[in-house]
């Protein structure tokens, strides 16, 4: 007994300590992770029949899991995604772990839950960034997506890489369906984060495809001249 | 071979095509509209792929988006359901280019059968009596105005592809006609995206009754006996039953004995439907085949206890029928009631929304096939069917007793449906002789005929 008590005050004082030291750097791993890493292990594991997922990095560990009886004994496919949902079953796990926190809920009946749990709740598989990009109102956001304009197979463009800087209509590849292409174009002027589904695979219609990492607005950026 | 089929369609009949297939031992995905995200055939399925927006032209009638979707999906068949891509040969011809199968009639079966005028000549050949009607599609007013007249008042301007009563109308006189010729041909446009449309002989006071047909790839070919559908408002059908109580014993089997022979020596393959008009004497004339699973084939499915939709894909699989004729035994008598988000108070205005609560009935006949859970969002873009109550009983009466019970115990909190027609049908004097027509609602009026109802 006597020896537990100086425990918890060190745990408390360290605490207290890394709140100082560590916590911005925290902060931002914890944004990394969310932002970039999840939905990176997510399209992973959307695109393979992997069960779960394990990440390791820094003092950080990110795990993915599939529930039971779900999705691999299915044989899902390159198709499916995080917004599939079966009754019973809290969508196909990736679900609850999509950080889709940033996304504005979806109107309708979107929400609506069965108590004997036949409608799962279902995340918006589109996000705002839509071709147009976020509409006038929308709450400011940090990123958007290219989505999917067709069903069939991505093909993106050779020169899309993270980091590249986009405007709003530049095409960022193609999705080709029945061996005509379809644009994928940027929603939004931005940066280029992630690419969420690898050349060659199967897409549906609205799928994310590539994220995009907004940049402030030109006009706001007093360019005009 | 079929081991994996793409569902090609929503709502029940998604739902109805899933269950064969896995009875069948077969995978199936499930292609859908961004609409139909959250829908029950969706989330039943081990697989779903979207396919387009909520516009059907872009989604369920995209022939293109709908067979990327089976080819990236793995799929070796296509399973087109009821309208949209149905009965669509272009379709099934593209289908084939893909090495996929089509679930229906070979393409050219289909291309045979596609134009309504043009297979109303040639079952004729076959022995069946027609109507008498336009020669050929209407290719202008003044071409219709001049086939009108020939054939006679009144005139039924039917559209050349596609059913379910979109794009006809009934015209009495050349004024008419000239008008109603602009709404169907709009109406069929943007329902088949084909407006090509035919006359055909009005007759007054007819039935409607069909027999239901399956042929295999070897020429063997079965009937599963006939439904009447005579209860119709504007074309579109309410309630179907099977046996028909409009036509005796003998000529209800000499009409499904005489629309199998034709439809087999005309080369036809897979299920499919015969539609006749029934006359105030009894006598029958083929209209129309339609080469697709139809709306109402449970009842014919409660009738014999075959399971047509499985049945429909053995044959397109290129096996065999495994049926004789004398195993097809109709036992008693079966009802179907389509239960549908329309308002029949407003003049059957469509209605969509949040189903706050439903509850299915149950007991001994009763089947429900639908797509509704509680909290489901019906869309407001595509048709207003929300199910089908289906009932059978040991005979006619014992049926529509069981009807009242199930139509009772149906829930369906939150939307506006068109129950009530189905109860005033129940307590109608005309329906319980087993004596309605095609015209019964439509002469009557909807107001009237609940109106009606509820003072019995």
């Amino acid at each position: 007994m006597s020896e537990a008590q100086p425990a918890p005050r060190r745990a408390a004082h360290s605490a207290e300590a890394r709140s100082e030291a560590a916590r911005a750097a925290d902060h931002g791993a914890i944004d990394h992770l969310a932002d970039e890493l999840v939905p990176a292990l997510i399209a992973k594991l959307g695109t393979t029949n992997l069960g779960e997922i394990e990440v390791r990095e820094g003092d950080w560990r990110v795990r993915l899991r599939r529930p039971a009886g779900s999705g691999v004994s299915y044989g899902r496919r390159a198709t499916d995604r995080a917004s599939r949902a079966q009754p019973g079953h809290e969508g196909h796990g990736h679900a609850k772990a999509a950080p889709e926190g940033h996304r504005p809920p979806r109107g309708g009946g979107a929400a609506s839950t069965d108590s004997n749990g036949a409608n799962a709740p279902i995340l918006s598989p589109v996000g705002p960034g839509r071709p147009g990009g976020p509409g006038p109102g929308s709450e400011p956001d940090e990123r958007s997506f290219a989505t999917s304009p067709a069903v069939g197979v991505f093909q993106p463009a050779a020169t899309l890489s993270a980091g590249h800087r986009v405007r709003a209509g530049d095409r960022l590849g193609v999705v080709d369906m029945l061996g005509v292409p379809h644009e994928v174009l940027a929603p939004a002027d931005g940066v280029v984060g992630s690419t969420l589904v690898e050349a060659g695979h199967a897409v549906e219609y609205g799928q994310e495809l590539v994220r995009i990492e907004l940049t402030e607005r030109p006009d706001a950026a007093g360019s005009g001249a | 071979m079929i081991s994996k089929v793409l569902i090609a369609n929503r709502g029940e009949i998604a739902l109805r095509i899933l269950r064969a297939c896995r009875t069948l031992g077969l995978d199936a995905v499930v292609a859908y509209s961004e609409a139909d995200r959250d829908s029950l055939p969706v989330q039943l399925a081990d697989e779903a792929i979207c396919i387009g927006p909520a516009d059907a032209r872009r989604s369920y009638l995209s022939a293109p988006a709908v067979i990327s979707a089976a080819v990236v999906t793995g799929c070796d068949a296509v399973h087109p359901g009821y309208g949209f891509l149905s009965e669509d040969e272009g379709f099934a011809e593209v289908v084939r280019a893909h090495e996929l199968t089509f679930i229906g009639p070979p393409p050219e079966v289909l291309d045979r059968f596609a134009s309504k005028e043009g297979s109303r000549r040639l079952l004729a050949e076959h022995g069946l009596p027609t109507i008498p009607g336009s020669h050929g599609t209407l290719r202008d007013d003044q071409h219709a105005l001049d086939e009108a007249a020939r054939i006679g008042y009144p005139v039924l301007i039917k559209p050349s592809a596609g059913g379910g009563g979109k794009g006809m109308r009934m015209v009495r006189t050349p004024r008419e006609l000239e008008s109603a010729i602009k709404i169907c041909r709009s109406e069929a446009r943007s329902a088949f995206g084909d407006d090509s449309l035919y006359l055909e002989k009005w007759l007054e006071d007819n039935r409607h009754v069909e027999v239901q047909v399956a042929v295999d790839r070897f020429g063997s070919g079965v009937h599963l006996f006939e439904r009447d559908c005579s209860v119709q408002r504007r074309h579109q059908k309410i309630l179907e039953e099977a046996p028909t109580p409009a036509l005796s014993e003998p000529v209800r089997l000499e009409l499904c004995d005489r629309a199998v022979r034709a439809v087999v020596a005309a080369g036809y393959e897979n299920v499919g439907t015969l539609e006749f008009l029934v006359d105030r004497d009894g006598a029958f004339y083929f209209i129309e085949i339609n080469c697709r699973i139809q709306v109402e084939h449970p009842v014919t499915e409660m009738l014999t206890g075959v399971d047509i939709v499985a049945l429909q894909i053995r044959i397109a699989a290129g096996q065999p029928l495994g049926l004789a004729q004398a195993d097809i035994v109709a036992r008693g008598h079966a009802l179907e009631f389509r239960i549908n988000a329309e308002d029949p108070a407003h003049e059957f205005r469509p209605g969509a929304g949040v189903v706050e609560r439903y509850h299915a009935p149950g007991g001994p006949g009763i089947r429900m096939d639908t797509h509704l859970y509680d909290g489901y969002v019906v869309p407001p873009y595509y048709d207003s069917l929300l199910g089908k109550l289906v009932v059978w009983g040991p005979d006619r009466p014992s049926a529509i007793a069981r009807a009242r019970v199930a139509l009772d115990e149906l829930l369906v909190d939150g939307l506006v449906t068109n129950v009530d027609i189905h109860r005033a049908l129940l307590s109608n004097e005309a329906f319980l002789e087993g004596r309605v027509t095609t015209n019964l609602l439509d002469r009557v009026g909807s107001a009237a005929f609940l109106a009606a109802a509820a003072r019995t």
